[in-house]
């Protein structure tokens, strides 16, 4: 490890390929413990693609993924899918559907991964839900199933699922893009409330006030490569690359 | 020749309709339960990776639902203990044989069915269980189970109603289930209608119990809060069975 200790996840020039289509060409991103790291870029640039491969989610042709300093995926590991299930609680995704368990209450949804991964007894699982289910101001929804919330809840109950599995880096995939604009906030707040937790964040997002209020540092993605990474005021300020003054144009009008 | 109630309702409360009733319920209630186990097996097989598995099940599903399931009881009864010497023993009952065929032949029905259903879990919760952590057996269990399982009811309650009067093709390997019972006693008693009538009337019964168990079943599958009092209490409800390890 060169710089061992603060690095939390690392990715080192991944390539991916959907048949002949490739949509990450060499990505390499570094994310320290407690850093939030916001990822912007047009549709088809990879950003939600290389979300699933640090997810361990999707399997990636070459390079390696480093994760709090052991390689877990990519180029010379013996890791099978099967031994990946221990891993990917590590680095806990959270989606742009929220993909909450339908036939689970908010609170069972919050207790799947406890009881059946960490292997915590029932009780104890109840009441470590309970907390993070208060945590993100659902205390009182507790007992309701998903179609019964709003999107806004459904996406806080699905933050407090991936917190459940103590996940040393949570990786979100455009978390609010598909919620109605009011409820957007909500879910923000607890994201700003997590990064200033010291939760290490990778997050897939076009939601500029997060990027600028939360984020170490932004990175631009343009097809399947990363283009440009840079402090929120530089990078909104002063981009050093012509597709990122483009991409910013769009996303702010 | 008027229609004489006594004779209706003696036939209709006779031991011989009673058992003969009993013994379709059990015949169908096996032979559906069988039916979707194998179906599942089938079902999983025709998602597999491997294409020769794809193949057999896809096989499977084709003869099975192509001969017809006369065909398949008859073949089961008399030429199967032809080329199988152990068939000839004493245990294999017109019971046993009417099982089998009928089992077999719905499992077929059962694998699209359940395929249907497993194709309708959104993939979605699969990645969400994987994120969690959970290993494959566990999503499987978990989470798509009880997914499609809420899918294949309204399409599996037809085909147990189909089955139920399916077995009476049992008839004709000498099953004394309903139809056999009704027919043997007309052929004493030539009143037709009355009898008729009173099979009727067993098929209606039965029908119309598994119907009431089938909106209960739907039931615990709604999964709102609504009216279910005891989830809030104990915060899991059995319908789910999600966290039972």
């Amino acid at each position: 490890m060169t710089n061992g200790a603060r690095e939390m996840i690392r990715a080192d020039d991944l390539v991916k390929r959907y048949g002949r289509n490739d949509v990450l060409r060499g990505v390499s991103l570094e994310v320290e413990r407690g850093q939030v790291k916001v990822i912007v870029g047009p549709s088809g640039s990879g950003k939600s693609t290389l979300l699933r491969c640090l997810a361990l989610l999707e399997p990636i042709e070459s390079g390696h993924i480093l994760l709090d300093g052991e390689q877990v995926a990519g180029t010379g590991t013996t890791l099978r899918d099967r031994q990946l299930a221990p891993y990917r609680s590590q680095v806990c995704m959270v989606f742009q559907h929220f993909n909450l368990f339908p036939h689970m209450t908010a609170l069972e949804n919050v207790m799947v991964g406890p009881v059946n991964v960490r292997g915590v007894s029932k009780a104890h699982a109840r009441a470590e839900a309970m907390d993070l289910l208060t945590r993100v101001r659902l205390a009182d929804k507790a007992h309701r199933y998903p179609s019964e919330l709003s999107g806004g809840q459904q996406q806080r109950v699905a933050i407090a699922r991936a917190l459940a599995v103590r996940p040393k880096v949570m990786l979100f995939d455009e978390p609010t893009s598909a919620l109605d604009p009011e409820l957007v906030r909500e879910v923000v707040d607890v994201m700003e409330e997590l990064a200033a937790d010291g939760m290490t964040m990778i997050v897939v997002s076009h939601e500029m006030r997060f990027a600028n209020e939360a984020a170490d540092s932004i990175v631009m993605m343009d097809d399947g490569r990363v283009i440009e990474e840079a402090p929120p005021d530089r990078f909104f300020k002063n981009p050093a690359h012509e597709r990122t003054r483009q991409f910013l144009q769009m996303v702010e009008r | 020749m008027a229609f004489d109630w006594d004779i209706f309702w003696g036939a209709l409360t006779s031991q011989a309709f009673v058992q003969g009733a009993l013994l379709t319920i059990a015949l169908a209630a096996v032979s559906q339960a069988a039916a979707i186990v194998l179906g599942l097996g089938v079902a999983l097989l025709r998602r597999s990776g491997a294409a020769p598995l794809r193949g057999a099940a896809a096989t499977y599903v084709w003869l099975f639902r192509a001969i017809p399931t006369l065909l398949q009881l008859l073949f089961v009864w008399n030429a199967l203990p032809q080329l199988v010497p152990s068939l000839r023993d004493p245990w294999f009952t017109p019971f046993m044989a009417a099982f089998l065929a009928l089992a077999i032949n719905e499992s077929a029905y059962m694998a699209e069915i359940i395929r249907s259903g497993l194709g309708a879990v959104d993939r979605g919760q699969v990645l969400a269980g994987k994120t969690l952590g959970l290993r494959d057996t566990q999503i499987f269990r978990l989470i798509v189970l009880p997914q499609m399982i809420r899918v294949i009811i309204p399409p599996t309650g037809n085909e147990f109603i189909t089955l139920l009067k399916l077995t009476s093709l049992a008839s004709v390997i000498s099953l004394r289930e309903l139809l056999t019972v009704t027919s043997q006693t007309v052929a004493v008693n030539f009143r037709f209608a009355e009898l008729y009538s009173a099979a009727t009337v067993w098929y209606l019964v039965i029908v119309s119990i598994f119907m009431v168990l089938q909106v209960q079943l739907e039931r615990r599958f709604h999964w709102t809060s609504e009216g279910r009092h005891e989830p809030m209490q104990t915060g899991v409800p059995a319908a789910a069975g999600a966290l039972n390890r």
